[in-house]
């Protein structure tokens, strides 16, 4: 089974639930707010304030990137639905622009049903 | 490609991620966290405080970067000459795929 981290604009986290919902994966885990920087491509506003002379977005200008509100989503599927879940995300959160997040898939040795006990693929239905 | 997850003191993460963008690794998660270690968190008179403030910081760097990165985090993160406990912790994991949602291609 993989680990599907999603980290993504927070705008678009209830689009991402309706299509992973339709896409039949049911759970996943939100994580509130976290801060990200990527490759410091975005800075839209930070240039526009500062091109109007505004003292503290020259000063972060200066600092490089800065790090900016995102939500990452948690999806823990089998190795077959890997493709799925991440055309599902990349389908909805795909606006073209810098900033859209990332997608990284790593392994899961291990899942367990707190409830029962029971381990194995059975418990990620 | 692995994931690195460094635990730091949360006034030590603006140096790490200072540190991180000089040497060219400017992509990062910060997630703030609490936790405890080995010390079992902190005494201080009667009281023990065990879920202790920390920030967590998520980057995925190429496998050839690892030492490297590692190295950074580390000497940022660290308090003093010596360190001391709570300074942190460093996890690395493999990364199987990595994806750019603007661009929807998966990268190498």
């Amino acid at each position: 089974m993989k680990d599907v981290m999603a980290i993504i604009r927070q705008n678009m986290v209830n689009k991402t639930k309706r299509a992973l919902a339709e896409a039949n994966i049911s759970s996943f885990t939100a994580t509130g707010s976290v801060l990200g920087r990527g490759k410091g491509l975005v800075d839209s506003k930070v240039l526009a304030a500062a091109s109007d002379g505004s003292p503290e977005a020259i000063e972060q200008l200066s600092k490089g990137p800065r790090l900016y509100p995102k939500r990452l989503l948690t999806i823990v599927v089998p190795d077959d639905k890997v493709s799925i879940v991440v055309d599902a995300i990349i389908k909805v959160n795909k606006t073209g622009n810098p900033g859209d997040g990332k997608i990284f898939v790593l392994p899961i040795t291990e899942a367990v049903r707190v409830r029962t006990g029971e381990d194995g693929d059975a418990v990620l239905d | 490609m692995i994931l690195i997850r460094a635990i730091v003191r949360p006034e030590k993460s603006d140096s790490v991620l200072a540190s991180l963008l000089d040497a060219g690794f400017p992509a990062v998660t910060k997630i703030p966290v609490v936790g405890r270690g080995k010390q079992r968190g902190i005494k201080v008179g009667e009281v023990t405080y065990d879920e202790i403030p920390k920030e967590l910081l998520i980057l995925v760097v190429p496998d050839k970067d690892k030492e490297f990165v590692k190295r950074i985090v580390m000497e940022a993160a660290r308090t003093g000459e010596k360190g001391a406990f709570g300074d942190g912790k460093i996890f690395v994991s493999p990364v199987d795929e990595v994806y750019t949602i603007s661009s929807g291609v998966r990268e190498e």
